[in-house]
Parts: structure tokens; sequence; C-alpha cells
């Protein structure tokens, strides 16, 4: 059957005529449109107006609007010195300052950051008065602030950043990357309790497992010095 | 600046057409009726006597006007369907769909700066495009597109036919030679190797069918396969037919046989040096040569302009309307017919919901009414104007095998030159000569004298 003269052409053609009433896979591109990805925001680029000047002014409000911080600028001043970084650290507070805000024509927060769960601003004021709004303090801030209102709700992180002017993303980096910070209020005590007692014992029993691949049975004993490689001349 | 110059600067580009082209049109007009005042009479006398020349004329002149509209539709349903095979859309900017893209191309041919390279026969370099197209034109005068519509009814019709086809090979050897580059020589060379060797069992596919019909002239062959469809020769002759259409296929450079001018490869054959209208004239003539071999194809097994099916006698519908025989009557109809017949069908519209409004209720009516019209007026032509129905036929079938034709480029690879040449004189040429004997030795075993 697979050498009749001629079957493969029939094939062939069978399958160019079916092809013929397929749908087909053209997008007419000006007028419809793909979607793009929700988060797809395009392509950071500096613009130059018609006589070859940078249009940046560094104002900074792209930096300030972008939501998740990721826009940042930096540049050399005049003495060639590359110190220029959303401003001086000590006017980061400054520049989301109420009328700071106003004046670039954003909106201003709510300072309770009701949009999340609220939180009573004053205390969180009088930690961050305590540090000297330094962002370098952060994780004293964050200690405190979590001793005061239990855990660190976002509204507290968001005044934070707000104050030290320090980034959302950075705090947040900072507040989970320790084991003993938490973002949400700590579950009921005995529940607590056992999880604790739980993640302990998967902790030492990963510790153990580890010492024993690494350490190997023949070598016996963690910590004691490997065997220098035989092949080494 | 004159007061002329300003004038004429104040003027659109409409403006500036028409106020050159009406006076032209004007003159051309006073001077058209003086030629017939005073030369009119003994030039007409003289052709009412020589009726055989005004059929030639407006035979050639048809023809030359065809040809150009049939290659247009003929590359745009290339693209198209090539494009929907591929899972594109194809063209589809400009005209409806598209369809107005290869008119496009032509002007856009036209535009292009016509070169001929240095050192080249300019004499034969512009002579080789014309023989090329001028013997796919001389091939359409013969064609039987429908009964008495024809250039000519040439008894050796067929002859003619292979005759004229094979100037092709003498425009496409010009080409290569007076291009003064060895590679258009030899793409040249190798178009005339191919068309020459399926020229071969192209023609004696064909001679098994003439020993059957004992004329050669086409608009004979057609007339003897009327009434039912089994009567068609391809049922005869199916290995013939067979025979014919791949050899065509080579004739016609139609993919998988062309690689005479590949347009895949960037050495494009004979015609390397060629651009602007000059190519034109070879690609127009690539196209109207895929529907001359796809009607002679039809004319020869297909039964021509014949209907598959023929009516009994009994049930045929014989319509006696002559309009020609309403007189003045006829002229006061085609006045007021389409206005009443459009108001009549936007009426229900209008009336029916109430907000639309009464131009668009209009434009229903005028879209019906002219659907209307084409049914009834087609109808009735259909019905009792023969050649329309002949008409009619061919050109489907014939419009059927150029799309099988698109479908074949969109489907198979091109063969090597050496699988070109063994499957010419390996297979086709002794196939073709078996189906002569064959038919020959049927014809005398049926018909002992």
């Amino acid at each position: 059957m697979a050498n009749v003269p001629g079957l493969g052409v029939a094939k062939g053609m069978a399958l160019t005529l079916r092809r013929f009433f397929e749908p087909k896979a053209t997008i007419r591109y000006p007028e419809v449109r793909l979607d793009v990805p929700h988060k797809f925001r395009g392509r950071l680029q500096l613009l130059y107006d018609e006589y070859g000047t940078l249009k940046c002014e560094t104002c900074f409000q792209c930096a300030q609007a972008c939501p998740i911080e990721c826009i940042d600028m930096g540049g050399i001043d005049t003495k060639g010195r590359y110190h220029i970084h959303w401003g001086a650290p000590e006017t980061y507070g400054e520049r989301r300052d109420e009328s700071a805000l106003r004046r670039s024509g954003r909106p201003v927060p709510d300072q309770a950051y009701a949009h999340f769960d609220p939180i009573h601003p004053e205390k969180l004021e009088a930690i961050l008065e305590r540090f000297d709004f330094d962002p370098k303090m952060m994780l004293e801030i964050l200690d405190a602030t979590q001793a005061e209102y239990g855990h660190l709700p976002v509204a507290a992180l968001k005044l934070i950043s707000q104050r030290t002017g320090a980034w959302y993303a950075m705090i947040y980096g900072t507040a989970s990357y320790y084991r003993h910070l938490r973002f949400e209020p700590p579950a009921a005590e005995p529940l607590a309790a056992a999880t604790a007692t739980a993640r302990a014992g998967r902790e030492a029993a990963f510790l153990a497992g580890l010492d024993a691949s690494l350490a190997g049975p023949a070598r016996g004993g963690r910590g004691g010095r490997r065997a220098p490689p035989a092949s080494r001349a | 600046m004159t007061a002329v110059a300003r004038s004429w600067g104040r003027l659109t580009l409409a403006g500036k057409i028409l106020f050159t082209v009406i006076p032209i049109l004007l003159l051309l007009t006073a001077g058209l009726v003086l030629v017939v005042v005073l030369f009119g009479k003994p030039v007409v006398d003289f052709l009412a006597a020589n009726l055989w020349l005004v059929r030639f004329l407006v035979a050639a002149t048809a023809v030359l006007l065809m040809s150009v509209p049939t290659a247009f539709l003929i590359i745009y349903m290339e693209m198209k369907v090539i494009a929907l095979m591929n899972l594109r859309i194809g063209p589809d900017r400009v005209g409806p769909f598209g369809s107005l893209l290869s008119v496009v191309h032509g002007l856009k041919v036209l535009m292009k700066e016509d070169f001929s390279p240095t050192g080249s026969d300019r004499l034969v370099f512009t002579l080789a495009p014309v023989v090329v197209y001028m013997s796919a034109v001389m091939s359409l005068l013969v064609l039987p597109f429908a009964p008495g519509l024809f250039g000519a009814d040439i008894n050796i019709g067929l002859l003619y036919l292979f005759a004229v086809g094979g100037l092709t090979v003498v425009g496409l050897l010009m080409a290569g030679w007076s291009s003064f580059n060895k590679y258009s020589l030899l793409g040249g060379l190798r178009s005339a190797a191919q068309v020459v060797s399926y020229e071969i069992p192209l023609t004696l596919s064909v001679v098994g069918l003439l020993i059957l019909t004992g004329t050669m002239s086409l608009n004979q062959i057609s007339l003897n396969q009327a009434g039912w469809f089994t009567n068609w020769y391809v049922f005869q002759q199916p290995l013939g037919a067979l025979i014919f259409f791949i050899a065509a296929t080579a004739e016609g450079n139609r993919t998988p046989f062309d690689l005479t001018e590949a347009d895949s490869e960037i050495v494009a054959g004979f015609a390397t040096e060629y651009s602007g209208m000059r190519f034109g004239f070879f690609f127009f003539a690539e196209y109207v040569n895929v529907f001359i071999i796809s009607g002679l194809f039809v004319a020869l097994f297909l039964g021509g302009w014949n209907a598959p099916i023929a009516w009994p006698e009994a049930w045929a519908i014989h319509l006696t309307f002559d309009p020609g025989s309403t007189g003045m009557g006829l002229l006061f109809a085609l006045l007021l017919i389409p206005p009443i017949l459009i108001l009549a069908l936007a009426a229900p519209f209008y009336v029916g919901r109430s907000s639309l409004p009464w131009w668009q209720a209009l434009i229903i009516g005028f879209v019906l009414f002219n659907v209307l019209a084409i049914v009834v007026v087609g109808g009735w032509a259909f019905i009792s104007l023969d050649w329309v129905a002949g008409l009619l036929w061919f050109l489907g079938k014939t419009y059927v095998f150029v799309f099988t034709f698109v479908w074949m480029r969109g489907t198979l690879p091109r063969v090597r030159i050496d699988q070109l040449m063994g499957f010419a004189w390996k297979w086709l040429l002794p196939a073709s000569l078996l189906n002569l004997f064959v038919t020959a030795l049927a014809v005398i075993v049926m018909n002992p004298r």
C-alpha cells in the first residue's frame, strides 16, 4: 500500500485542502491586537527631545509613581562623583512629604493606610522617632514594630517606608528574611507551640541528614578535617 | 506669474485632469465624426464585404483585453489560495478581500525602471517577452468558450495550439540569449529543454483522442462531447487525460515542474535580467498559460462548454421572450422598473422597522433589487441564451482546474532537473505511446472495415 505511485501526492493534496478550510493563524495587527500580559508595562526608556537633549529632568516622579519601586535613577554630579540616587538619603522622607506629593500632583496617601488593615500610627510614629527615621536601623525598627503590634501589618510597613524613605520592597525583603518577623497575627497559642515543635524537629532531622551526607560513614564525625583529594599532585 | 499660470495653479488635481482631458476628448470626437462623414461609406462597405476581417479584429481585441484581467484574477487566486492553505489570510488590504492587489502589482510593474543590461542584444531582449506573451494570446484565439463564442474555428485548431504554444520556447531562448548573461542563457536552455521534452508526450497523449474524434477542431471536439457527462473523453481516454495534465503542467512551467523560473530561487532563470513591464509580460504570460492549459484540458477531455447533464427535451424550459420585440417599451421598462422596484423593496423595511432611517431602507432596497435583477436577468440569459450557459460552464470547469494548479503549487515540492527529464522520457513518453496503440487497436477492433 505504501508503494502506490501518487499516494504521497494525494496525501499532500488532501492535507493542503484541509488546511484551506481551517481557521487562520494570522492576526491583523493594526486592527486586532493581542492582549499583553497583565503586568506588562513596556520598556523603560529615556526620551530625547527634538534638540537632542535628554528630556528627563530628574524629577523622580516616575520613581515615586512606580508601584513596585523598580524604577531608580543614578548619575554623576559636576565633579564626576556617582552619588545622585533618589537625592540625598536625608531627603528621602522629604520627597514623600505630604506637600511634596501635593506639589507633584500625586494623591497623598492615607496615613493610617486604611486601604489595608488599619493601624494606629501614633505608636509607630513614636518608634520611628526613637530611631530617628534612620533606614539603616531597619531591623531594630521592625523588631520594635512587631513588639508593638504583634506582627508586621502592611500599613505599618507602608508607613515605615513613607517615613524613612526606604523602599517598601526592601523593607518587605528585610522582614521576610528574618524568621522571627511575621506578617500575620500569630496563630492560637497551642497550635503555634505545636507548629514550633514540629518545625524544630524537622530542622533537626534535616541537619542530621545533611551531616550524614556531608561526612559519609567512613570519615565519621562532623567538622573533622577532610582528607585532601588524592589526585592533587 | 501670468494670469494663466495663476488660474492653473488654483485648480485642484481633478480639475487639472478634467481641464486637459475634456478638450482632447472633444477634439477627438469631432475628428472621428469628420472621418466617419468623409470616409464612412467606403469603409463600411469594405468591412461588410469582408466580415472575416471584422471578426478577426474583434476576436483579437477581445482576447487581448481579456488576457490581462484573467492573469490578474489568477494571480490574485494564487496569492489568496496558497495563503489560505498556509493558514495565512493573504492579501486583504486593497479592495474587497484584497482582490485588487494584483492590479496594484500590474501598476507597480508598469512604473518600474525598464532596464536592459550593457552588452545585451536590445532588439531581441525587447522582443522576447512579446513573443512569449503573443504565443499565449494567440493560443486563446482558438479556445472554444461557448457555442459560437470563439476567435476562430480552425479545422487544425489543436495543431495550431501546439505550434503557437511551441513559440514560447523561442521566446525563452531569445530572452536567455539576449540577456548577455551566462546564467540567463543556461536558464533559457534549461527551460527550452524542459518545454521541448514535455511537448512530445503532450502531443502524443492527444493523438489517441484525435483517433476517436477524427477532427482537430476544438469546436468540433467540444460538440462531440455533448449530452451526458459520460460522453466526455476523459472516460474514454483516462490515461491520455492524465498524461496531458502532467505534461501541460510542465508546459505551463507550474509546480512541481517550475524550475525554469523557480521563484524561491535567487537567479530567475531566463528572466534574470528582466525588470519592469518586460518581466511583467513573462509574468502575465505564465498565468494566461495556466488559463489556456486549464481551458484546453476542459475542452478536450471534460466536455468543453457542455453541461454534465443532458436535459430531456420534455423538461427543457423554453422562454420565447425576446426583449428586442418590445421596442420602445423596453426603454421605458429599463427607466421605470429599477426605481419602482427599489422603492417597493425598501417599503416593507421602512414600514416594518420604525427605527430605520429612510436612506438605510433605500440602501437595503437597492441591494435587494440588484440581487433580484442579477438572478432574473442571469437566469433568463442562462436559459434562453445558449452561449451564456456555455460560457458559464466552460469558465466554471476551467477555474476548477486553475484552482487545481494553484493547489498543486501550494502542495508539491519542486522536482530536480534529472527527475524532470527522466520522468518525461522514461515514463510519460512510453505511457503516451501505449495509450496511442491501445486506442488505435480498440478503434480497429470495434469498427472493422
